[in-house]
C-alpha cells in the first residue's frame, strides 16, 4: 500500500465516525437536558413525577428533579409517610390503632377531653383562626350540618332515582351545634375536648390544605428544593423548575362536558400555593339542578353563585380555607376579602364561563 | 472547481443530514409513536398499550366494577365506568405525558409515559 491509499482510508474513516458522531450529536441536542442551578454540580438532574391514591382518599402528584429514580423514589417515600401520619390524625371516619385522632374527639364529644398529638391540635387552632379571620365561612364545627348533606348526597348518587334534599328543619336543628366556641383546646393538657355533645368536627375545608403545608415545610427545612405537591389539587411548590423558570400550574376546568381541561394556567414561585373549590366534582342532583359539598354556613345548603374560585397564596392551608371562604361569599364580599389581603390573589368563574380575577391573579 | 472541493461540499451535506436524521430520530422517539398508555389498578401495572392504535379496551376489576379505555387519534379517554362519581368519564381526553385520568372508586390510574412533552407541571383541581 502506498501513501495515498493510507491517507484515504484514513480520511474514510475519520468521515464515518464524524457521520456517527453527527447523528449521536443530533439525538443529544434534541434531549433537553436540565442543568442544576449549582454551576459546580457536574450531576445531571432529571424530572421525575408520580401519583398514588391511597391518602387524604385523593390523588397525590409529585414532580421534582433528581439524579435518578432511585433518588426521586426515596423522596417520594419520606412525603408518602408525612402524609400518611398527617391522614390518620385528620380522619373523620377511620380509626387508627394506638392514635388518637379527630374521630376520636368527635366520639367523646360531650363526654370526655382527648388526648391527642399536637399536629392535631396545631390543625384545630389553625381551623378556628380561619374560622374568625373568614367572619365564620369556613367553619370546621359544622360536622352536624354537613354530615347530612353527606348521607344524603351518598344516598343521591348511589341511586340518583330516589336522590332527594335534606329538610330544612333537620338542617336548622344540626346547625344549633356549630358554635366554634365549644370546641376546648387545652394546649398544656394537650387535649381537645368538644362540650356540645352533638357537635362534630369536619375538617375537610382546611386539613388538606394544612397537611399540605406542614409537608412542604417539612421538605424545605430537610433541604428538598425544585419540588411541586398536588394533594387532590391541592398545589404547592417549593423553588422552581430546576432550571430556573417558573412551575406552570394548569386551572381545571369547571365545565367537564368541554375539551378544554382547564381554562386559565398560572405561574407559581417559590411558596406560593394554588387551591380551587368548586361544585364540579364532588354533587348530586336533585331535579336536574346540581348541590355541590361545599355548604354555606348562613344557608345551610349549597352554595351555587360560582362553577368554581381558585386562590393563590403562599400558604397552603390558608389557600385551602379561603377557596372554601370565597366559594361561600358573593362576589363583593369575596372581593373585598381577598383585596384586604395582600398576599393572597383570586379568580371567580361563573357557570357560563365568564371569568373574573383580582388584582394581581394573572401576574 | 476541484475535486476536493466537490468531496469537501458533499462531506458537509452529509454531515448535516446525518445530523438531522438523528434529530428526528430523536423527536420520533419522544412524541408520539413511543408513547404508552398505562393502566394500574389498585397501585398494580394492569396493562399498557400504544397510543398510536386505536383501541377500545375494558378494564374489568375482579370485582366486576370496569371502566372503558377508548385510544382514538393520539388521545385516551374513558368512555363508560360503573363507578359512581363518573369523574374519569367526565374527565377531559389526555394526551401528554404525565397526564392521568384517575377514577378514585375503581382506583384506576390511566396515565401516559414517552409521549409529548406538556408545558404544564401541575394541575389544580378540586
Amino acid at each position: 500500500m502506498n501513501n495515498k491509499k493510507i491517507t484515504n482510508l484514513v480520511i474514510a474513516v475519520l468521515f464515518i465516525l464524524a457521520i456517527i458522531g453527527a447523528i449521536f450529536l443530533g439525538s443529544f441536542l434534541g434531549k433537553k437536558i436540565v442543568q442544576p442551578k449549582d454551576v459546580n454540580s457536574a450531576k445531571e438532574m432529571q424530572k421525575f413525577t408520580t401519583s398514588f391514591i391511597d391518602i387524604f382518599d385523593t390523588r397525590t402528584e409529585i414532580l421534582g428533579f433528581a439524579e435518578n429514580e432511585e433518588e426521586f423514589d426515596k423522596m417520594v417515600a419520606h412525603i408518602k409517610d408525612r402524609l400518611i401520619i398527617y391522614n390518620n390524625y385528620y380522619d373523620i371516619y377511620n380509626d387508627y390503632e394506638g392514635i388518637n385522632n379527630i374521630k376520636t374527639i368527635n366520639d367523646n364529644a360531650g363526654i370526655a377531653p382527648v388526648k391527642v398529638d399536637p399536629e392535631i391540635i396545631d390543625l384545630i387552632e389553625f381551623s378556628k383562626e380561619m374560622y374568625y379571620e373568614t367572619n365564620g365561612r369556613v367553619n370546621i364545627a359544622m360536622g352536624s350540618v354537613l354530615n347530612i348533606w353527606h348521607r344524603y348526597r351518598e344516598a343521591g348518587s348511589h341511586d340518583p332515582e330516589e336522590a332527594e334534599l335534606p329538610k330544612l328543619e333537620d338542617l336548622k336543628k344540626a346547625a344549633e351545634h356549630t358554635n366554634i366556641e365549644d370546641v376546648i383546646i387545652d394546649r398544656e393538657a394537650g387535649t381537645v375536648f368538644l362540650k356540645d355533645p352533638d357537635m362534630r368536627l369536619d375538617v375537610g375545608s382546611t386539613g388538606k390544605g394544612y397537611a399540605c403545608q406542614k409537608v412542604m415545610d417539612y421538605l424545605r427545612a430537610e433541604g428538598y428544593d425544585n419540588l411541586l405537591l398536588s394533594l387532590g389539587g391541592n398545589i404547592s411548590g417549593i423553588g422552581r423548575r430546576i432550571d430556573g423558570s417558573y412551575f406552570n400550574i394548569a386551572i381545571q376546568n369547571p365545565d367537564l362536558t368541554s375539551d378544554e381541561a382547564y381554562i386559565e394556567t398560572v405561574h407559581i414561585d417559590d411558596g406560593q400555593c394554588v387551591v380551587s373549590s368548586g361544585d364540579y366534582q364532588r354533587y348530586y342532583i336533585v331535579d336536574d339542578t346540581v348541590y355541590c359539598h361545599i355548604i354555606d354556613p348562613d344557608t345551610l345548603f349549597p352554595a351555587n353563585t360560582f362553577a368554581a374560585v381558585s386562590i393563590i397564596t403562599n400558604d397552603s392551608g390558608k389557600a385551602d380555607a379561603f377557596s372554601t371562604a370565597v366559594y361561600n361569599m358573593t362576589y363583593e364580599q369575596g372581593r373585598e376579602f381577598v383585596d384586604s389581603h395582600p398576599d393572597v390573589e383570586a379568580m371567580w368563574v361563573y357557570h357560563d364561563g365568564t371569568k373574573v380575577y383580582s388584582e394581581g391573579f394573572k401576574k | 472547481m476541484k475535486k476536493n472541493d466537490m468531496i469537501l461540499i458533499i462531506s458537509i451535506l452529509l454531515l448535516a443530514g446525518a445530523f438531522l436524521v438523528g434529530y428526528r430520530r430523536y423527536q420520533i422517539m419522544n412524541t408520539g409513536d413511543n408513547a404508552r398508555v398505562t393502566v394500574t389498578v389498585a397501585g398494580e401495572a394492569y396493562g399498557e398499550y400504544s397510543i398510536s392504535e386505536d383501541r377500545t379496551e375494558k378494564i374489568l376489576l375482579p370485582d366486576g366494577n370496569y371502566n372503558i379505555l377508548e385510544i382514538k387519534d393520539g388521545y385516551v379517554s374513558v368512555s363508560e365506568a360503573s363507578c359512581r362519581d363518573k369523574i374519569c368519564v367526565n374527565h377531559a381526553h389526555i394526551h401528554y405525558s404525565g397526564e392521568e385520568i384517575v377514577c378514585l372508586p375503581n382506583k384506576v390510574i390511566i396515565g401516559i409515559i414517552n409521549g409529548e412533552e406538556s408545558d404544564i407541571d401541575g394541575f389544580a383541581g378540586q
